[in-house]
């Protein structure tokens, strides 16, 4: 009876009604979309590298470290010397290690120079080892196994010709010796989907004919040369360790972070992550508290539009409580009415929420890397769209006592 | 020595006698570092503290007086699991456990206060000499370091076996109660899930350990 009446109620003022609805729903929409982007991007990060016990460069910051030579983001580490990185190998406590090389580009894309070891050993997603869709791996010095997006991009397929850029801004490219296109990657969701990978030595070989970061002028080593050369690394970016056991773990770390010819960092990727999301903690709870006050503002929002409706509604009430309405009948009726509002407002935003994640999940993906997952509203959700609820109903108390008050007042006195 | 805690980073450790390069490590007062792994039976924890934290001074021991605390502190240290309490349905027993001082007053204090494997005195197992290989290692590497006040820092090395790593869901930091200068741990976990960090308190002194399993 009472919710039919509130029902009707409601939609006698559609339009007030459907304004305050809307408004708390973009803000449950915002504050689940800040939720589930923070969530996507954590869980994103942390798929990328998995099953990698150590990452050891250049003593840097443990972040700076991992950013750079997973995720390709931010200021580059300098390079560690081939001779400690073949000390490192050496040592017993080393399962596998896999060499990194990073600096070159090809369009906006990274160069990664590596081993095969790399897609042996390179993990993601709880130990997923990287798959190739099309083509072969690196066999000849010129073989480039090149990224899911890469592909797709750049419309490549298996043969084509690629010339690779010296450094990341394309000024100079290492137009005399292209590389071949020998194999595509499956789709990952990590950086690998954006990263050209080469191997070590045709790093150092498209570098032969260079001094000083520019081509020497005329001086063209012709491939077949190149490949009868010693193309022996002198440095490397980074490397990804495995250790032989858990139990090695620290005491290999220690062992490289006082290693003393060079100065080299060991990190652990899942801490340094751990370390990145304690900095970004405070952004995050930022964005949680302002999305918070949005839902807070359309509460106060929809209490101004039942405040007003009161007025409009006095002779209403007063019908009520002439046909037998106690005042605690009349408070029950507005708080059921926000109550609804609340709900249906909520109910929306999360409605709002999948929709605008079915739309931009390709965007995000190809923008930033960043994979949104669609799953199933979480417990946590549900708890949002109750505690919306609830703190609608809170809220209407204060316009709903004051018609109490006054139900009781215009119920006596008849005015015109 | 001043008692400043949280004071900035200064000197530490790594003095080097090959090269003419200089490295210093971390060093915070009030901080230690208790690094753990765990691969199926085996729990090898490793605490590193400033001296100031264990003793309260970090100057070489100078009287009796500093020398009994010194070796008192190493005594306690020598003894994990009262340090870091475990629950009895793991069934942690210490297989190895060693503590000493490592300090960069070259080798002063060295033979004074390095109380290699504690824990034979015990009667507990002792099969493995690499740890004493190792740390004699890091003690070559202080000697050469010629003595300017610097820093100490205790380390201790546990190795424990523990009948059920799964029953392992919680430690109580007793060590809090024996170092009352001591305020926090930064602790490393690795484990077949992956590593994970967390920091104890004095204030919280209980690790829970369920989010590794």
């Amino acid at each position: 009876m009472m919710l039919r009446l509130a029902v009707a109620s409601l939609m006698a003022r559609a339009l007030t009604v459907g304004m305050a609805v809307l408004a708390i729903a973009l803000s449950v929409a915002l504050f689940l979309g800040v939720e589930k982007v923070r969530t996507g991007a954590k869980a994103s990060f942390a798929d990328t590298i998995s099953g990698t016990d150590l990452i050891v460069g250049a003593r840097s910051g443990s972040v700076q470290l991992l950013l750079y030579s997973v995720f390709r983001i931010g200021n580059a580490t300098n390079n560690v010397t081939w001779e400690s990185y073949l000390d490192i190998a050496a040592r017993p406590e080393v399962e596998w290690i896999v060499p990194v090389s990073l600096g070159d580009s090809h369009r906006q894309f990274r160069v990664m120079g590596t081993n095969s070891a790399f897609f042996e050993h390179y993990k993601y997603r709880q130990g997923r080892s990287l798959e190739l869709a099309q083509g072969a791996q690196l066999g000849d010095l010129f073989d480039a196994v090149i990224g899911a997006d890469v592909a797709a991009t750049l419309n490549y397929g298996i043969g084509d010709p690629i010339i690779v850029s010296h450094g990341i801004a394309s000024f100079v490219e290492h137009e005399d010796q292209p590389f071949r296109v020998s194999g595509i990657l499956a789709k990952t969701g990590t950086p690998v989907d954006r990263t050209v990978i080469v191997s070590l030595e045709a790093i150092e070989a498209i570098h032969v004919d260079w001094q000083g970061g520019a081509q020497v002028p005329g001086q063209t080593t012709p491939a077949e040369t190149l490949r009868q050369m010693d193309l022996t690394p002198t440095a490397v970016t980074a490397a990804l360790v495995g250790v032989q056991s858990p139990l090695q773990t620290f005491a290999l770390q220690r062992a490289i972070n006082s290693y003393p010819k060079e100065p080299l960092l060991a990190i652990l990727p899942g801490l340094a992550l751990q370390e990145l999301w304690g900095i970004v903690g405070i952004a995050e709870t930022a964005l949680l508290a302002v999305s918070c006050m949005v839902v807070v503002t359309a509460l106060i929002g929809m209490m101004a539009i039942i405040f007003s409706s009161l007025n409009e509604r006095r002779r209403e009430m007063a019908i009520f409580r002439a046909m037998g309405a106690r005042p605690r009948t009349i408070v029950g009726m507005l708080v059921l009415e926000a109550m609804l509002m609340a709900a249906v407002g909520a109910l929306l935003g999360l409605a709002l929420l999948y929709a605008a994640l079915f739309v931009a999940q390709p965007v995000v993906d190809s923008a930033f890397g960043l994979w949104l997952p669609i799953e199933a509203p979480t417990l946590r959700d549900v708890y949002v769209v109750l505690a919306v609820v609830g703190a609608g109903a809170i809220v209407s108390l204060v316009p709903a006592t004051r018609a109490y008050r006054m139900s009781l007042a215009d119920g006596m006195m008849v005015r015109t | 020595m001043k008692k400043m805690f949280f004071c900035a980073a200064v000197v530490a450790a790594t003095p080097l006698a090959s090269e003419t390069e200089r490295q210093l490590g971390a060093h915070q007062h009030g901080i230690g570092a208790l690094n753990i792994a765990i691969e199926e039976t085996a729990v090898l924890m490793e605490l590193r503290a400033p001296g100031a934290d264990i003793v309260g001074f970090e100057h070489p021991a100078k009287s009796e007086e500093h020398r009994a605390a010194i070796d008192a502190a190493v005594a306690t240290l020598a003894q994990p699991l009262s340090l870091f309490v475990v629950p009895d349905a793991a069934g942690c027993s210490v297989t190895r456990a060693s503590a000493m001082l490592e300090t960069e007053e070259g080798d002063l204090d060295h033979d004074g206060h390095d109380h290699e494997d504690h824990a034979d005195h015990d009667g507990h197992a002792h099969d493995d000499h690499a740890h004493e290989d190792h740390a004699h290692e890091d003690h070559a590497g202080h000697e050469a370091h010629d003595g300017k006040q610097g820093h100490t820092e205790f380390h201790a090395e546990y190795m424990l076996s523990c009948a059920d790593p799964q029953a392992l869901t919680e430690v109580a930091f007793a060590y809090f109660d024996s170092f009352a200068n001591a305020r926090m741990l930064e602790v490393q976990i690795v484990s077949a899930s992956g590593a994970q960090a967390f920091e104890v308190s004095k204030e919280a002194p209980l690790l829970d350990l369920r989010s590794l399993y």
